[in-house]
C-alpha cells in the first residue's frame, strides 16, 4: 500500500483527512486548499525528516491536495511504515499535527450561502 | 552628487488567500528604497494596499521560503511572501 511496504516493516499506518459537512461557520459543501508550493514542499520535507530522525521509520509518504475538494472526499494521506506499531502512530500523529500548524496551506470553507477563509494559525 | 540620490529597488511580494483576495492579485510589486527592512516594506504595502491594514497582525513574512523577523534586509533577488494564519489538513 503507497509503496510503504518493507521486509523490516511489522506496522504500517496510514492517516486520511476527509473533508466534512460541517464547519465553524455551519454547513459546507467543499473546501477550497491552496498553498504556497515551493515552501509548502520544502516544510513538509522537513517534517518528514524530523518524522523519521525521532522513530526511525522504514518509509513514509505524506500528500496534501489543493483546490476545490468536495464533502466526503480526502484533502490528505499520510503514511508510515516502521518496525513496530507504537513508531508507525506516533509518527503518523507527529506529521499531521505539523503538518497543520507549519505548512503554509489555507482552506476556505464554501457552503451554498457563504465561503469563509478558516481562522488557522500564524506562522512562527 | 550621486550619492544623495538613493537608488530604489522594486521587490515582488506574494500574496495568498485572504490577502491575495483583498487586493485582487497574487503578487504586488513595491518599489522602494535599497536596504529596506521587513517592517519597512510591511509599512508600505500597507499604505498602498490600505485594505490590508485590518490584517497587519494577523500576516508574517517569508522571505526565500523562511518566516523572518521584521528587521531582516531584502533585495529584489529575494522570494517575498505575507502569509496569513495556515490552515492545512
Amino acid at each position: 500500500m503507497l509503496g510503504l511496504e518493507d521486509n523490516s516493516a511489522g506496522a504500517l499506518s496510514v492517516f486520511i483527512g476527509n473533508v466534512r459537512n460541517r464547519g465553524r461557520s455551519g454547513n459546507v459543501s467543499e473546501i477550497y486548499y491552496e498553498a504556497y508550493s515551493e515552501m509548502a514542499e520544502q516544510e513538509m520535507r522537513e517534517i518528514e525528516k524530523e518524522a523519521q530522525t525521532k522513530w526511525g521509520i522504514k518509509k513514509l509518504v505524506a500528500i496534501h491536495r489543493i483546490g476545490n475538494i468536495k464533502v466526503g472526499e480526502s484533502s490528505i494521506i499520510i503514511g508510515v511504515s516502521s518496525e513496530h506499531r507504537h513508531e508507525a502512530f506516533e509518527a503518523c500523529k507527529y506529521i499531521i499535527n505539523n503538518v497543520k500548524t507549519r505548512v503554509p496551506i489555507w482552506k476556505k470553507e464554501i457552503s451554498r450561502e457563504s465561503q469563509k477563509w478558516a481562522d488557522g494559525i500564524l506562522l512562527e | 552628487m550621486r550619492s544623495d540620490i538613493q537608488d530604489n529597488e522594486k521587490i515582488k511580494v506574494k500574496l495568498f488567500a485572504i490577502l491575495r483576495e483583498r487586493v485582487g492579485e497574487s503578487e504586488i510589486t513595491i518599489t522602494v528604497p535599497s536596504g529596506i527592512t521587513v517592517n519597512h516594506l510591511n509599512s508600505e504595502i500597507l499604505k498602498k494596499y490600505p485594505q490590508l491594514k485590518s490584517f497587519s497582525n494577523k500576516f508574517v513574512t517569508s522571505v526565500n521560503c523562511k518566516v523572518t523577523t521584521g528587521d531582516t534586509v531584502i533585495t529584489s533577488k529575494d522570494e517575498v511572501a505575507l502569509l496569513p494564519p495556515v490552515s492545512g489538513g
